[in-house]
């Protein structure tokens, strides 16, 4: 019922994660989608459609910026859709591209997700003021980190989190990224230093927060009868979900993510997915903030709610423990080009899945995967389920 | 290739643009209502849909659970309950403020939703969640329709 054709996932492709890059968006995004399409061993004329996720216009500065990057992303004259749900876009992308294969439209499908933040100057911050509402909130000065920081604090006053157990997340992710060739923020740091780290919005500090980014992701996708063809090695796309919540995020607790919850119960149905804990090998749930990795470990029904920041502090979420938890560096150490930092996710699932990802390979066999992006006014919840 | 080493932009060869574009927003159908009332009256409105039983602050035109039109306004008091807050230490250009600004959710005991408000006329260090407040709002003459008319929330007790 999920769809005519099963589809596949044949190679990969990320850019290096920086804050600034040379490299024009259509460049990045030309560059993750060569590198995926010679992984898959496949050329442009092999791709029967494109998607490509990109975040707000405002950052590459283009108030058409789906068109302006499509050569860029392989898509002359051919079947092509932009598609974008904040910062949701990196994993929605390749839910997209998987509804265009699946439905038996295109045998191949070509996901490139791209970001060109240091394009807003000074600052890309900047950009981020005109998402709120124009009359309700934007007249009191709202700031993204604001808004987080609310959410942060609900979060932690509900289950009596301390800043502590929150700080092993930035600790762990950015000690992982240091593994990854395309990091941009590797490091090796102490719970002292987020906790010594300047405040912006208490309770989010300096280090509890990634960083903005340039950078472009790319995926091919197939239908199965194509994949049986070109690989032995292909990573199937067995689940998908996403799921929208209220604008008006004043309306919610806060404490508790239900859209994503929504989204990842409709991945696992179709996954077949009844205990995720145990089915669920290694994750990547998006992580912008460090609070943000617990608060969605919990929304993916991978721990009861509160549990996720013990989990945390008892190593189950290292490389080697039993749940590993953004074993790439997540968007806290590899950095966070908002569409492209989603899609990096996904790459990390498959390379993983493959047992292709380098001194970041997690021990043992693993089967299956999870990625998932969280966006717009923390209303968005996109969740991907992978399987070999 | 990575640029990361120059800190000043305007060190590469580079162009700068804007998008430039102002614009004017009309308060809408609900939102005439709920300015209106504070402008006029100082008073905080919901609007209530008779399907979900349920009052919706900041007033909306239509459910947007069950679709119903909203056409009932209820005032729902000036008073409510910090349901979180934060501290704002820095702008938008990460440059500290002169004074730090709380920034909370506050909640209206008889309406489902709230406003995001500053806090005022309290310390940092006395702000709690649960903590019980109510908008002050600015003389009558100064009020413009805009969520400014209420300058802050302030702690009851």
């Amino acid at each position: 019922m999920f769809g005519k054709k099963r589809v596949a996932i044949v190679g990969a492709g990320l850019t290096l994660f920086r804050r600034r890059l040379k490299e024009t968006g259509k460049e990045l995004s030309y560059e993750a989608s060569k590198m995926a399409l010679d992984a898959a061993g496949m050329e442009l004329r092999d791709m029967q459609s494109v998607v490509l996720g990109t975040a707000p216009d405002a950052f590459d500065g283009v108030h058409m910026k789906g068109e302006y990057l499509a050569d860029g992303a392989g898509a002359y004259r051919k079947p092509y859709t932009r598609v974008f749900v904040g910062g949701g876009t990196g994993v929605f992308t390749p839910l997209a591209g998987w509804w265009h294969v699946a439905s038996g439209q295109f045998d191949s499908c070509l996901v490139v997700a791209e970001e060109k933040m240091s394009s807003c100057y000074p600052h890309p911050q900047y950009a981020f003021t005109t998402i709120f509402d124009p009359i309700l909130e934007r007249p009191l000065g709202m700031n993204l980190i604001w808004i987080f920081a609310l959410e942060m604090h609900r979060y932690m006053h509900k289950h009596g989190i301390k800043k502590e157990d929150i700080a092993r997340v930035s600790v762990k992710n950015k000690g992982n990224a240091l593994d990854h060739p395309c990091a941009q923020l590797g490091a090796k740091i102490t719970v002292e230093d987020v906790l010594n780290s300047e405040v912006m919005a208490w309770p989010v500090q300096r280090l509890d927060v990634s960083p903005t980014s340039d950078g472009g992701a790319a995926l091919v996708l197939v239908s199965e009868d194509v994949a049986k063809e070109i690989t032995d090695d292909p990573v199937w796309i067995d689940g998908a979900g996403w799921c929208i919540d209220s604008t008006l995020w004043t309306n919610r607790d806060l404490y508790y993510p239900d859209y994503v919850e929504c989204a990842a119960r409709m991945a696992y149905k179709m996954a077949g997915i009844k205990n995720p804990p145990k089915e669920i090998d290694l994750a990547e749930p998006y992580d912008p903030f460090d609070y943000k990795e617990l608060h969605h470990m919990e929304g993916l029904l991978l721990c009861k709610k509160g549990e996720a920041p013990k989990l945390t502090a008892e190593g189950v979420t290292q490389r080697d423990g039993d749940l590993p938890i953004n074993p790439s560096g997540g968007l806290l150490g590899v950095g966070n080009p908002i569409a492209a930092a989603g899609l990096m996710k996904v790459c990390e699932i498959f390379w993983q899945l493959r047992g292709e990802a380098g001194k970041r390979q997690i021990p043992g066999d693993p089967r299956t995967g999870l990625a998932q992006a969280w966006g717009d006014l923390m209303q968005y919840g996109s969740v991907i389920v992978l399987r070999r | 290739m990575s640029l990361d080493k120059i800190t000043n932009p305007l060190h590469i060869r580079h162009w700068l643009g804007d998008m430039e574009a102002d614009y004017i927003y009309t308060l809408g159908i609900a939102g005439e209502h709920f300015f209106k009332e504070i402008k006029e009256n100082g008073r905080i409105m919901g609007a209530k849909c008779p399907r979900c039983n349920v009052v919706i602050v900041p007033p909306r035109m239509y459910c947007e659970k069950c679709f119903a039109k909203l056409e009932e306004w209820v005032d729902v008091g000036t008073k409510g309950t910090i349901h979180t807050f934060t501290v704002a230490t820095i702008d938008v250009d990460g440059k500290k403020l002169k004074e730090p600004v709380i920034f909370a959710l506050v909640k209206f005991e008889r309406g489902c939703g709230g406003l995001i408000h500053k806090i005022g006329e309290t310390k940092t260090k006395e702000v709690k969640i649960g903590m019980n407040v109510e908008a002050v709002f600015k003389p009558s003459f100064e009020r413009k329709a805009s969520i400014n008319d209420i300058k802050y929330f302030k702690p009851t007790e």
